[in-house]
């Protein structure tokens, strides 16, 4: 059974499961605390280090991130003293100068009334990652713990650190999910379609064959997938494997009335 | 031959004695550790191997020993006549091989390179009476830098042969061990380490203990423990030795903790550039096992463990210990998040402890000696010795062990005997790109946990650089912050980007670009990312600049205001001259000069173009007069 605890942020009593985060009991209460790695189905990771809290009572006690920072029995702490908007100030300067072009970025250094970066800003001609990528790890934990295809992971270390395929050679496992642009959180990933082609320009110009939608013609499932959703659902109606989603939306409310698969046919048409 | 009763190790201790004090055999052994190997140690043994053929003298014995420590001194050689003492030779070379082996074999002992001499030596798990003798030669202890030390890590060290089990044996080894699994329970053993008050010898200094206690509460079939090896601090090598002088120490140590904890599997953790303690570790364990000390039913009895090797790719952050954890499981070396520490969650999930090399090495000593013992050695808070690596501008260089509480002025004044050249010592760096320099005024600071924390440095591992006037401050900074920046992990943005951008502004002050304001910025920087960083590499990493510019602020100021080093040693600062009146004109500096900088008739003063030479310093080298200066004026007139 899972057990409660009280606890204190900002001096304000919640409730939180015994263990749980900080950070998630934070942002289910609507407390704003600023995060950039942090996703709720991998777990800590502690790489953006902007969740940063001030512990006053509990066993961890002094600055600490909260994503990382399990809720015990009278835990208090403090999101926003004047020492971890110090220290925030400065991560987003970091930041400023690492991710130049990101309007995300900018955009959190207004809420902190950050100007502008006293750092040398770092911009790459040509990169993949249009100078936005701070490095969170988002993408690469998304494609290695959840997809479980490992297309993309860490190159070289320390300030060298870059994110992308091996040996910058396209990749031939991605799927083209596009899950590692939806976790982004500096819209740092670049993927277009063009034709029948899904281009990841931001992995090593990956490219990913689409599937046509019988219904309205568009491309709109990369084949892999498609592939391995053909292996692993049960479809009642052939037809739905065939269609994307809109269509089969649209197939579906129609169902009710066209029982016929020949109708069927005769509506896709 | 497998021990299982304590009459098998007084029998392998007696044939273990007679190899290490022989009776009717010389035995000389060549300090062969990685630092008595560099400076010629392999080729004096090679040609006393050579030579012994040669005079067939049957009657000897030639084998290697590790490293006694006196490192400035090597290569050491130990000669051991019947019922002599031992003398160490010092600063022994391949041409002085015949002569010793002459004098042997006259029997007359008036070495000429004899150094010092060793009738007793306390091995700690037992006393050995080596002989008498040699009334001429110093003992070992009435040597300034041997005199203050107190030696329990480094207790068989340079004494005895590294690579023979039968020899640790014989100086009182496995007995601890013997005794844990015969008559002690695990609750015990961990009540005997948390009476003595060990302390983690990596840096953190986490009672070792109460971590024992955490790893054994764990309830999980399968538990490891890990020697962590990775020793990686430029200027600090103890690891290294104790791991090449004495691999059965730290061996005995951890069965024994893997006893207290419940483990079944070991793994030391070492870095690859450590080819010679990997070796020896290798060949231990074999041996171990074939003595039934490792592996299956050891001692007889149903506890079973093993240990293997794993190597390490030299990165500085896998000392860490998640990111240790992660480098053996395959993963990247990245630090990973706590909790859930390693006790809890560690090594593939499982329940681990993980102690450094020197932390285990002082496990049989509280095992033989009892808790009570150790706990009376250094202070009441950080009870023990700690081996230290004293290097850099001081005469005597090598390793001391010392209780804790010692001064920092009596290792560095006293058992280095001051600075080389007769210069000043100004500070001192203790833990390495982690740690802090601390001013001469600060001296008498008792080296322990928290006397080192509360001037802003750490205590590390153990490695002491000391600097003279020869030494910038602000260059030292970025030198060990150049060092940091290639091993930080590029996991969190505090450490990652944090650091490059204040080496950057360091790189500024250096070359007379900065303004206050920077110093300020860079002041702001260090102290969020040591407030902010993920692990320990990140957290320590400014204590460097913080602790200059605490205590040496002067010189950053002479770099920004007056574009001026008073060590002359950054380069965009400084500028060669030749003093006119003081130059001969013998043309070696300017037919050394690779860059053709210098120009002057032969007999007559030379002068050198300022906008041609790129400081090089090969003129200020070469020059015999001394009348190539290099100066670092202040610019504007002030001085």
């Amino acid at each position: 059974m899972t057990e409660y605890v009280n606890i204190y942020i900002n001096g304000r009593k919640y409730e939180a499961k015994n263990g749980e985060m900080l950070l998630s009991v934070a942002r289910r209460n609507g407390i704003y605390v600023p995060s950039l790695c942090y996703e709720e189905a991998l777990g800590a990771y502690g790489s953006c280090r902007m969740c940063i809290v001030e512990v006053i009572a509990g066993e961890q006690k002094g600055i600490t991130t909260s994503c990382s920072l399990a809720c015990t029995k009278d835990l208090k702490v403090e999101t926003d003293t004047q020492e971890i908007i110090k220290h925030r100030k400065i991560l987003i300067e970091l930041y400023l100068a690492q991710a130049p072009n990101s309007e995300k970025i900018r955009e959190l250094a207004n809420k902190y009334g950050v100007k502008n970066t006293r750092f040398k800003r770092k911009i790459e001609k040509k990169d993949p990652l249009d100078n936005k990528c701070i490095l969170c790890g988002l993408c690469v934990r998304t494609c290695n713990e959840l997809i479980g295809r490992g297309v993309i992971n860490f190159i070289n270390r320390g300030y060298k650190t870059k994110v992308n395929t091996p040996y910058f050679e396209s990749s031939e496992i991605c799927m083209g999910c596009k899950a590692c642009l939806e976790v982004c959180p500096t819209d740092a990933i670049t993927i277009t379609d063009k034709g029948d082609t899904r281009i990841l320009s931001s992995w090593s110009n990956t490219t990913v064959k689409m599937e046509k939608c019988i219904g309205c013609g568009k491309f709109s499932v990369p084949e892999p997938i498609r592939k391995k959703m053909d292996s692993k659902f049960f479809y009642e109606d052939e037809v739905l494997k065939n269609l994307c989603p809109d269509c089969r939306k649209k197939l579906i409310t129609k169902k009710v009335t066209l029982i016929s698969e020949k109708k069927v046919e005769q509506y896709v048409k | 031959m497998k021990i299982t009763s304590l009459e098998d190790l007084e029998n392998i201790a007696r044939k273990g004695l007679k190899k290490l004090n022989p009776d009717n055999k010389v035995r000389i052994s060549v300090g062969f550790a990685t630092c008595g190997i560099s400076v010629g140690g392999d080729d004096v043994f090679k040609t006393f191997k050579e030579k012994i053929y040669e005079r067939k003298l049957n009657n000897l014995e030639l084998c290697k020993t590790g490293c006694i420590g006196f490192c400035g001194e090597e290569p050491l050689v130990n000669i051991k006549m019947p019922g002599k003492s031992i003398v160490v030779l010092h600063r022994v070379t391949p041409n002085d091989v015949d002569d010793i082996l002459q004098k042997i074999e006259n029997e007359t002992y008036e070495f000429h390179k004899a150094f010092f001499k060793i009738d007793d030596w306390d091995h700690v798990t037992s006393k050995i009476h080596y002989g008498d003798g040699y009334e001429n030669i110093p003992k070992w202890n009435e040597i300034k830098f041997f005199k203050p030390t107190k030696r329990v890590v480094l207790r068989n060290s340079g004494i005895i042969n590294p690579e023979d089990i039968d020899e640790y044996i014989a100086v009182g080894g496995y007995r601890s061990l013997y005794k844990v699994i015969k008559s002690m329970t695990p609750d015990e053993i961990i009540e005997e380490v948390k009476k003595s008050g060990l302390r983690g010898r990596g840096g953190a200094g986490f009672p070792t203990g109460l971590k024992w206690e955490f790893a054994k509460k764990e309830q999980s079939d399968v538990k490891y423990v890990i020697c962590n090896a990775d020793e990686g601090d430029p200027g600090a090598y103890m690891n290294r030795n104790e791991m090449e002088s004495d691999p059965h120490m730290i061996i005995e140590g951890m069965i024994i903790g893997a006893y207290a904890t419940g483990a079944t599997e070991g793994i030391i953790y070492i870095r690859a550039e450590y080819p010679l303690a990997v070796e020896r570790f290798k060949k231990a364990i074999n041996d171990a096992k074939k003595y039934g000390l490792l592996g299956e039913k050891i001692l007889g009895s149903n506890f079973n463990f093993d240990i293997i090797v794993t190597e390490g790719a030299g990165a500085f952050v896998c000392g860490e210990e998640t990111a240790l954890i992660a480098s053996v499981e395959g993963e990247i070396g990245r630090p990973r998040l706590k909790p859930p520490y390693p006790a809890q969650k560690g090594l593939w999930g499982k329940p681990t402890n993980i102690n450094n090399v020197e932390t285990w090495s002082n496990v049989p000593v509280i095992i033989a000696k009892g808790g009570d013992w150790f706990s009376k050695l250094g202070t009441q808070k950080s009870p023990g010795t700690k081996v230290f690596s004293l290097v850099g501008k001081v005469k005597n260089v090598g390793l001391v062990e010392v209780e804790l509480g010692t001064t920092i002025d009596r290792i560095v004044n006293y058992i280095g005997n001051d600075g080389v050249n007769n210069g000043k010592i100004k500070a001192v760096q203790t833990g390495g790109p982690s740690g802090g320099c601390i001013p001469e005024n600060l001296f008498n600071t008792p080296i322990d946990y928290e006397h080192l924390a509360a001037v802003g440095s750490i205590m590390g591992s153990g490695g002491i650089v000391v600097m003279d006037d020869d030494t910038c401050m602000v260059d030292t900074a970025k030198y060990f912050l150049d060092f940091s920046i290639d091993e930080s992990c590029g996991k969190c943005v505090s450490c990652r980007e944090g650091l490059k951008h204040m080496h950057d502004i360091l790189d500024d002050i250096t070359k007379g670009k900065a303004t206050f304001e920077d110093i300020d910025t860079l002041k702001e920087l260090a102290q969020t990312v040591k407030v902010t960083s993920l692990c320990g590499l990140g957290k320590t990493a400014s204590n460097p600049v913080l602790t200059t510019l605490k205590y040496f602020y002067k010189e950053y100021e002479e770099h920004v205001k007056h574009k001026r080093c008073f060590a002359r040693v950054c380069k965009d600062l400084i500028r060669y001259v030749i003093a006119k009146d003081e130059c001969t004109g013998c043309t070696i500096c300017a037919k050394r000069c690779p860059v053709n900088a210098i120009n002057g008739e032969k007999g007559k003063p030379h002068i050198i173009s300022q906008n041609v030479c790129v400081k090089c310093g090969i003129c200020y080298d070469v020059c015999k007069f001394n009348s190539v200066k290099k100066l670092s004026e202040a610019i504007g007139g002030e001085k």
